[in-house]
């Protein structure tokens, strides 16, 4: 209702009419949005209904969407470790009653037949524990990590090989963080854990063309672009290097500030900053650019000091040049010779001209490895994901393995490490002795020593120059010793007072000619599972106890892998559940506020509507009784 | 003194009550009438009569003129309240179907739909190789995209009602107008310089500028001669009989036909301000500020996410991609306006892999997009000859689009690392097509096969961070929409509608109450009584009855006098 704030001196009909109108027209409005709240039960329909309420449902109602996004994943992800859950709890079963086999099997009450026996329940428990690896839920395979759309352990040449990924997916389950939801079949299974890890860094030369995106960063910590502010003592310029695609751009754009007397060049390593002023380098708006660039300068060292920017650490990519590998030094073309169960692959890389070409040659050939740069970009490392077959790497006539720091046996290799950690065993006195062809005999003895180099030493010293010279052969990964007396006889090795040592060290080998070369005694055993329970059946096949109780203790390391491994899955669960009982409850404290902004008050909305009835009556009896009188019904 | 006199003075007062009858039925006969200002016949007696030295007599009674009983201040006030009232009413009700086309807090509008789809990213990240999921991401992708051209459709379908509207009103107005310069020149001749007189006339004239000041907020100025000379503004548009007319002006904004009301005589820009015309120039601009956000967030998403999604790869390689976005002048650097493209590629590479399907084993070949403003800047044909160069790939020109294609059966084609924006740019391995909310579609190569779908970053066709890139856009502040996100901008826009659509109502409500307010006073003034007029005609009868028994008896006694004869 209109009220009229001014005072009225004359009522015409028209005014009357008009009032009644009016009033009851706005009656009438007000009564149809109660209803209208009344019926649809929602005090904000429209956002012009109540815009400043309307931008907070708006606000809940995309809160409400994401977290349905997050139950869908939480659902999914804790089904499959549930799932992962489930299959762990399997596979330690088969390990508990591989174990006990093992265990059952070692003592002299045991026949051979009844051994023979027990590798095939062994069998069926590995067919059990590989089926358990290859579990699918809903088409992924749970321990394929990222490539878990094919099976992640294959059957190869009677091996199991794992061709998953150790990359395990991650999503969204909250606003903030990303968690993995899947669990990393290497580590349960142990299928990558045999590995000639690159021990050299092979440090890419920087070039101008060397994207941003490749570099470590001079603090190790990537390379960040934002602004910095360059100063020459005198004046300072800004510089936005968020564009910056390459170490050139980042040049060019200091080059292009307009800082007199600044120029930006091309270091060994780094950036190189020089001019005539007094130089600094600074961050702008907290970032960190300056620092990752390794220039970062607050105060200049004095007018004409250059700044040597640090070593922004480029990284070994799939891209990288092989030219530029080890400083711009280069790789030997002659490659290596990788050495796996029976395969014996020689790899040249002459063809190769990046580092994916390299990988690509070692993945694609015959040996069955997985080359793969390693986490941190500074080299390569070569994997053997065949499960029970061991692995050497040894050069291929080159230096190539040197370089990538991949040989599985150096000169520096430890004793205690040889033959699959059971190394050297000597006894005391001397070890073994060394005939050369003129028939003159020495011995030696090998305690006290620590790695083979000193092996070699100790024979050279032995010797005393008497024409024989030990060394050790890169590409056959072994001792060799080299007869130069010029005898008809042959150079042979012996084992004194029944010691080991000799065979240990791969010298009991026939020489040919004037040279012995030793056997490759550090071949890289493959541990794992699946490796331990093919260990297991041989041994139990050849009615061996020492084997059988060597594999047995691989297998209680496997166990002790798969339960932590289940552990940490189960922490995982538990967490994502917690994770949902807290979205349940988030969603309940949402909804209750987006019900108080968003639903009619019905307590409040009938009360009005109640209200604007009895006022739209009274509207009628007023219009009604008021719009009857007239003079004229007086008037004779 | 003699009874002629006497029976004069009946005469004039017969005369007088005749007429103050007469405009006393008028005014009960137009009790009713909209617009009708009551009118009250005055009267005045006439100028005495010397009939000895020192002694005087009436003459009788005469009208001084039939007076509309109006207050111009009230009436000049009342119209620009009937301005403000009839633009908020109109403006309430175009920006209600604005806002009723978004359809807001319905839990199925865009924003929904945008949830619902950077939903199936983050749930297709869970089983990456899950073809029913990359459906359903396909499917909503679909949904939004349709969800944006519906909204656009209908946002410029109400920008094309409105022009009618505006059409319609601007001839209403431009007629009223004329109606009002044509009275104008008849008041001027009636009145004759007796000034307010003219009292159906200027009723007429009173209702054409009431109904004028529905469409336009007019001042008025009233002339000696009785003319009314109206203005817009600062602007003449009536000057005595004089219009300038209204017409409108034809104008596109955005691909959006925008009105413009001008002057029909010299086409001037009209100024506007309220009236149903000024606030359709309101909402018209509201539309196209509407369809502009629009488009920009759509173009906001396909770019976006086209970044994202053409750095990715799909489960399997291609065997080839063609552009999806043409260029128009391969010589050109691909930031260069000439290029024609939609998207504007920045300096940096891509890397493009070639796998040989027999063993799995991928080459990868880092592509530069040169763009720092040298000669040597990649254009469409140099990207061409260095695709070319590279073992494996074809690549060909053809209308403006560059086709990769494997160079054999043997190898796919994938893409990654793309910091430069040239293959969303060029549309190659894209999500969406297009560039606006108009023509946004998700790329048809990727809908016939969905495991092109890029979920995967890093080759590993189980690998999900593509899809978590593209789920985590959601929330990411967008540089083009001004640092917000591409759901807060919707928001926003709709936000800002709302607001709007809310203060109409707001203002719609006051307005009413201003105009109800002055209406009331001119009732109050102007309105007839009938009741006042029942009294007035008791009165008036009265009169005509005493004047007629006053011409009677001076009759009688003038008859008298002739029997004496």
């Amino acid at each position: 209702m209109a009220l009229l704030p001014v005072s009225i001196a004359r009522v015409s009909d028209q005014l009357r009419t008009n009032l009644a109108l009016s009033s009851i027209g706005k009656t009438q409005a007000d009564l149809l949005t109660v209803q209208n709240q009344l019926s649809t039960g929602k005090r904000v329909n429209l956002p012009s209904d109540d815009p400043s309420a309307s931008a907070i449902i708006q606000q809940l109602q995309k809160t409400l969407a994401s977290r349905d996004g997050y139950a869908v994943n939480l659902q999914s992800a804790t089904g499959q470790l549930g799932s992962v859950d489930a299959t762990l709890s399997d596979l330690t079963d088969v390990l508990q009653q591989a174990q006990t086999i093992a265990s059952a099997n070692v003592g002299s009450d045991v026949t051979a037949t009844q051994r023979q026996a027990a590798a095939e329940v062994v069998k069926s428990l590995t067919s059990q524990a590989l089926s358990a690896a290859n579990k699918q839920l809903n088409g992924v395979y749970l321990f394929g990590g990222d490539r878990s759309n094919t099976a992640p352990f294959i059957d190869s040449n009677g091996r199991i090989k794992y061709v998953g990924s150790p990359t395990v997916l991650q999503n969204q389950f909250d606003e903030s963080t990303l968690l993995p939801f899947e669990v990393n079949g290497d580590k349960v299974f142990g299928a990558l854990t045999t590995q000639v890890a690159g021990s050299v860094n092979l440090a890419p030369a920087l070039s101008a063309g060397t994207r941003l995106v490749d570099l470590g960063g001079a603090v190790g910590n990537c390379i960040h672009p934002g602004t910095i502010r360059l100063g020459n003592g005198t004046t300072t310029a800004d510089v936005d290097l968020s564009q910056a695609g390459t170490v050139n751009d980042v040049i060019k754009s200091i080059n292009n500030a307009g800082l007199p007397g600044f120029t930006a060049s091309l270091g060994t390593n780094g950036i190189q900053l020089s001019g005539a002023g007094n130089l600094s380098v600074n961050e702008i708006g907290g970032g960190t650019t300056a620092v990752d660039l390794g220039i970062f300068t607050a105060t200049g060292a004095g007018a004409g000091a250059p700044i040597n920017g640090q070593s922004l650490g480029a990284q070994v990519t799939p891209l990288t040049k092989l030219a530029d590998l080890r400083n711009g030094a280069g790789l030997d073309p002659a490659g290596i010779t990788i050495t796996n169960g029976s395969f014996v692959s020689p790899l040249n890389f002459s063809g190769a001209q990046t580092v994916e070409d390299l990988l690509n040659i070692v993945n694609g050939s015959k040996a069955g490895v997985l080359a793969r740069i390693n986490s941190t970009g500074t080299g390569i490392d070569i994997v053997n994901p065949t499960q029970g077959t061991a692995l050497s790497i040894s050069e291929n006539g080159g230096s190539t393995a040197v370089q990538l720091g991949v040989q599985s046996f150096t000169a520096t290799t430890k004793l205690s490490v040889l033959n699959g950690g059971q190394g050297v065993r000597t006894v005391p006195g001397t070890d073994f002795q060394i005939t050369r062809r003129n028939g003159t005999v020495f011995s030696v003895d090998a305690n006290g020593l620590n790695t083979v180099q000193e092996v070699i030493n100790a024979i050279n010293t032995a010797d005393g120059g008497a024409g024989l010279t030990a060394g050790f052969n890169s590409n056959s990964n072994g001792i060799t010793l080299t007869d130069s007396t010029g005898g008809a006889g042959a150079l042979s090795v012996s084992p004194l007072n029944a010691s080991s040592a000799a065979a240990d060290l791969g010298l009991l080998i026939p020489a040919v000619g004037n040279t012995l070369t030793g056997a490759d005694v550090n071949p890289i055993q493959s541990t794992g599972l699946f490796a331990n329970l093919a260990k297991l059946t041989a041994a139990l096949q050849g009615n061996d106890q020492n084997a059988i109780t060597a594999a047995a203790v691989g297998l209680q390391a496997d166990h002790d892998r798969v339960v932590l491994a289940r552990g940490q899955a189960g922490a995982q669960l538990k967490g994502l559940e917690a994770r949902q009982t807290q979205l349940d409850g988030e969603n309940i404290a949402t909804k209750s506020l987006l019900s108080n902004l968003q639903d009619t008050d019905y307590t409040t909305a009938i009360t009005r509507f109640q209200s604007l009835q009895t006022s739209l009556q009274a509207n009628y009896q007023l219009a009604a009784k008021v719009l009857h009188l007239s003079l004229l019904d007086f008037l004779g | 003194m003699s009874l002629i006199g006497a029976l004069n003075i009946g005469s004039t007062a017969l005369a007088v009550s005749q007429t103050q009858l007469q405009t006393t039925g008028n005014n009960i006969a137009n009790a009713n009438t909209p617009g009708y200002t009551r009118q009250v016949a005055g009267q005045v007696a006439l100028p005495t009569q010397q009939i000895q030295p020192g002694r005087f007599i009436g003459t009788g009674v005469d009208l001084t003129g039939i007076k509309r009983q109006i207050d111009q201040a009230l009436e000049s006030r009342l119209r620009a309240a009937t301005s403000d009232t009839a633009a908020a009413d109109n403006s309430q009700q175009w920006l209600g179907r604005v806002e009723s086309t978004f359809n807001a807090l319905s839990g199925n509008d865009l924003s929904a739909q945008l949830s619902t789809f950077f939903n199936s990213w983050s749930n297709l990240a869970n089983t990456p190789q899950n073809a029913g999921l990359r459906q359903v991401v396909l499917a909503n992708g679909g949904t939004v995209a349709q969800t944006f051209q519906d909204l656009r459709g209908q946002l410029v379908n109400l920008s094309g009602d409105s022009t009618g509207q505006l059409k319609t009103l601007a001839g209403q107005a431009n007629d009223l107008a004329q109606r009002v310069a044509d009275l104008n020149a008849q008041i001027v001749v009636t009145e004759g310089g007796t000034g307010g007189t003219a009292g159906s006339l200027r009723d007429a004239r009173d209702q054409a500028l009431k109904q004028l000041s529905q469409l336009v907020d007019v001042q008025t100025i009233e002339q000696p001669s009785g003319a009314v000379n109206v203005y817009v503004g600062s602007e003449p548009l009536v000057s005595n009989a004089q219009n300038r007319g209204i017409a409108v002006k034809q104008g596109t904004v955005n691909g959006l036909a925008i009105n413009s009301v001008v002057f029909k005589a010299d086409g001037g820009t009209i100024n506007i301000t309220s009236g149903q015309l000024g606030s359709l120039n309101t909402v018209q601009k509201q539309v196209g500020d509407a369809v502009a956000k629009l488009d920009s967030q759509a173009n906001a998403l396909i770019f976006q996410l086209n970044k994202i999604h053409a750095s990715g790869q799909g489960l399997q390689g291609a065997a080839g991609f063609t552009a999806s976005n043409t260029v128009t002048d391969p010589t050109v650097a691909l930031n260069n306006p000439k290029s024609g493209l939609k998207f504007s590629a920045n300096n940096g590479s891509f890397v493009i892999h070639v796998k040989q399907t027999g063993t799995g084993l991928v080459t990868s070949t880092l592509v530069q997009v040169d763009l720092n403003g040298q000669p040597t800047d990649t254009t469409l044909n140099s990207l061409k000859s260095s695709l070319a160069g590279i073992n494996g790939v074809n690549a060909t020109i053809a209308n403006g689009r560059l086709s990769i294609a494997a160079a054999s059966p043997d190898v796919q084609i994938s893409f990654s690392q793309d910091s430069s924006g040239a293959l969303s740019a060029l549309g190659i391995n894209n999500f969406y097509t297009g560039g606006n909310a108009r023509d946004i579609a998700v790329n048809q190569t990727l809908a016939a096969q969905p495991s092109l779908l890029a979920a995967a970053k890093n080759g590993s066709p189980g690998d999900n961070q593509t899809a978590l890139a593209i789920a985590a856009l959601e929330g990411q502040p967008i540089a083009s929409l001004n640092g917000a996100s591409l759901k807060d901008s919707y928001q926003a826009l709709v936000n800002g509608i709302a607001t709007s659509t809310s203060a109409a109502k707001t203002n719609a409500e006051a307005a009413k109450s201003i105009t109800d307010t002055l209406q009331a006073q001119r009732d109050a003034l102007s309105g007839v009584s009938i009741d006042e007029e029942a009294i007035n005609l008791l009165k008036q009868q009265r009169a005509f009855q005493g004047a007629a028994k006053l011409i009677t008896a001076v009759d009688e006694m003038m008859k008298t006098l002739l029997a004496m004869a």
